[in-house]
């Protein structure tokens, strides 16, 4: 029966377009427009991609701190942490994820904390206050972080816990979003999940009156590790 | 429930019409998401080639839908995703409930879908025993409250904060609050249980990617991700016109479809899933079922006018542009689509038996084509199902045909017109007063048209000398 739904609902489009030719999909043109931003000019160069990267997220309501070391990394962790500590968010478990870029976070962050853990289960993660993880990419001209979850489990982390602490290594900013799906789509296919993530949760539901941190992250923090 | 008829819409127009607090609330929504929209466009250098483009993509996707479909469902199941298809929404829903109960699941959490409005898929959850939860702030309020949303993009935007207070109040027991933070993280940590809970996550689907078999969902909130990464069973319902050809096109509709919507530009998530996890140890869902919606969306496909209507992408921007959307809202449409949009989609899905005031709810300004991102020419579909409505006289009155008739024939002669007009001339005095025709409300024998016409307005009376006339006497002057 299910089968024979799918029969006919191709036969009722086969039905109903007597104009459809075959599809040769060499024939269609296939090249993309170039929507990009106004303000965004020729600057391709490293730094002016790491500004605007930075400049979009603030846009979006996110923190950027930039950096230019591991232990550079360490310190700007703490010190969020540390100003986290004045606000009702006052973060006590703290979850890292898994990728060896990061790893070695794992020990050297804050012992003012109640918990470190690394990867700790989907349950287990609702008790936390803070996730952090590392990306696999990040658009300039919007401020979007990507992950690619096979590459390392931070689909939950980056979502669950109220703070969301990213790292990201500044080689792996592109300009565009058309230059990262590229980059995404290798070898003619794509990760099973992909998550873009441009600021904190946000709603508008009430009233239009803006509200920051409904389902996901209330605060948003990328640390920029200059190459 | 409230639901209102599309049958009775001149009535539910006419009832929004005198309501100040939602017309109020449209105003604040409309205006500001159209200066934003327009905003984000203008950021852009190249807009209208963005559309054209858009356009393009849909209109071969369109033209092979059946190729596209069979591509995407191919790469799909190859990744894992298992397919189930549907002819009309009665079927999606007992799909639906059938792999729920057949996983033994009761708890299901669901984020906002168009689709799933159209199919009434709560209705037949809840009637089969499951428990669902909304999980979009807005559906979420909407859902307490028992009613339907108002706005695609905003679907509790007819709804006050006081009236949120005093629902949060009565169904979950919180002490009265005007400040919508604290409603907001109500909602959170109420549906976060919901969510550690739930046996399967119901999601809609934005764009579906034939070439990596990939579905695409965009959010602000961050629901849609809890829904499609908690759960072990993620199902996903789409209709089958949501198909783009390559993984690139993803480029082209992630600047469109945002910016007209809420003027963003980009929605805080973007989700792309494709398929299941690769390994055990990965996150997410373990099983990924999609149900392809008909529902009378094949059959739009005959026509080139009406194949147009399946290039929507669900922005919202035409609701905002509507200047009757403006004033009376979602409701009134009586549809799950309601505004423009809504008002030539749906006549073609359910019949225009029950619809046929819809494709009159609109004064044809063109301001919905005007800010389509995928130039939809929605007064194009207007005058077409109107002209089916005429043909099928379905809801004409005679009168209205006669007078029709009547007004053919005399157009189309110049001696009935000069007649005619003469004749106007003259028996209109029995109407005029002051100087102009006003009500006529005393005349119940006169062809409606004009009865309503002057339930509002003056009419200005025919002159005595027509411009003709005018014209042949004063070159005789000049002479």
């Amino acid at each position: 029966m299910v089968s024979s739904a799918r029969e006919e609902i191709l036969g009722s489009i086969r039905r109903h377009l007597p104009a459809s030719e075959t599809f040769v999909a060499s024939d269609e043109d296939h090249s993309l427009v170039q929507g990009e931003s106004r303000d965004v000019g020729v600057k391709k160069d490293s730094e002016s991609l790491i500004k605007l990267f930075a400049e979009s997220l603030e846009a979006v309501d996110g923190h950027c701190v930039i950096v230019n070391s591991e232990e550079e990394v360490i310190a700007a962790v703490r010190r969020i942490l540390n100003d986290l500590r004045a606000t009702r968010l006052c973060p006590k478990r703290l979850a890292i994820s898994d990728s060896d870029e990061i790893r070695y976070l794992v020990d050297s962050i804050s012992p003012d904390l109640d918990e470190v853990a690394m990867t700790p289960s989907a349950a287990e993660l609702f008790g936390f206050d803070v996730g952090l993880s590392s990306v696999q990419g990040a658009i300039a001209e919007t401020g979007t972080l990507v992950l690619e979850a096979d590459r390392e489990q931070n689909r939950l982390i980056s979502l669950v816990p109220p703070v969301h602490i990213a790292v990201l290594d500044a080689a792996k900013i592109s300009c565009t979003l058309g230059e990262t799906l590229e980059v995404l789509y290798r070898d003619g296919r794509v990760s099973p999940a992909i998550t873009f993530i441009s600021g904190p949760s946000r709603t508008a539901d009430i009233e239009l009156t803006l509200a920051i941190g409904v389902h996901g992250p209330q605060e948003l923090y990328v640390v920029v590790k200059r190459a | 429930m409230n639901h209102l008829s599309s049958e009775t819409f001149d009535d539910n127009a006419k009832s929004a019409l005198v309501d100040m607090q939602l017309r109020g609330a449209l105003r604040n929504a409309t205006s500001l998401f159209g200066k934003r929209r327009l905003a984000a466009a203008e950021s852009l250098q190249n807009w209208e080639e963005l559309r054209s483009k858009a356009r393009s993509i849909k209109d071969d996707v369109l033209l092979h839908l059946d190729q596209y479909l069979e591509q995407f469902v191919a790469t799909a199941e190859s990744r894992g995703a298992k397919f189930h298809w549907a002819r009309d929404a009665a079927e999606a829903n007992q799909i639906i409930c059938k792999l729920i109960a057949d996983r033994g699941g009761k708890k299901v959490v669901k984020s906002k879908s168009m689709t799933t409005e159209e199919t009434h898929l709560n209705v037949a959850l809840e009637a089969a025993g499951m428990e669902v939860v909304e999980t979009d702030l807005g559906e979420y309020i909407i859902q307490l409250a028992d009613e339907t949303p108002s706005h695609i993009i905003v679907p509790a935007i007819h709804k006050t904060k006081r009236q949120i207070s005093e629902l949060f109040t009565a169904e979950l027991g919180i002490p009265p609050t005007d400040d919508v933070d604290k409603l907001t993280a109500t909602a959170r940590a109420t549906l976060r249980d919901r969510f550690a809970q739930a046996d399967v996550g119901i999601s809609g689907v934005n764009f579906g990617i034939a070439e990596t078999g990939t579905i695409l969902i965009v959010e602000n909130e961050g629901n849609i991700r809890l829904t499609t990464s908690l759960p072990r069973t993620h199902i996903a319902v789409m209709g089958i016109e949501k198909v783009l050809p390559r993984f690139s096109d993803v480029d082209v509709f992630l600047k469109l479809l945002p910016r007209s919507g809420t003027g963003q530009r980009l929605t805080t998530y973007q989700s792309f899933i494709t398929g299941v996890k690769q390994h055990d140890a990965a996150e997410g869902p373990d099983e990924l079922h999609v149900v392809m919606l008909d529902n009378g969306r094949s059959r739009m496909l005959a026509h080139p006018i009406t194949r147009q209507s399946l290039a929507c992408i669900r922005c919202g921007a035409c609701l905002n542009a509507c200047p009757v959307y403006q004033q009376i809202g979602g409701h009134a449409y009586g549809s799950v689509y309601p505004g423009p949009i809504g008002a030539v989609i749906t006549p073609q899905l359910v019949g225009l038996k029950k619809t046929a005031q819809l494709p009159y709810a609109s004064s044809l300004c063109g301001a919905c084509r005007e800010v389509c991102p995928v130039k939809i020419d929605i007064p194009q579909l207007l005058l077409h199902l109107r002209g089916e409505i005429t043909e099928a006289a379905v809801n004409v009155r005679r009168s209205e045909h006669l007078a029709f008739r009547l007004w053919a024939m005399a157009m189309s002669r110049t001696w009935v017109y000069r007649l005619s007009a003469k004749a106007g001339g003259i028996l209109q005095g029995l109407l005029v007063r002051n100087g102009k025709i006003g009500k006529l409300n005393k005349l119940g024998w006169l062809a409606p048209p004009l009865l309503a016409w002057t339930s509002g307005r003056d009419l200005r009376p025919i002159e005595s000398k027509s411009f003709r006339e005018r014209w042949q006497s004063e070159l005789k002057q000049r002479d």
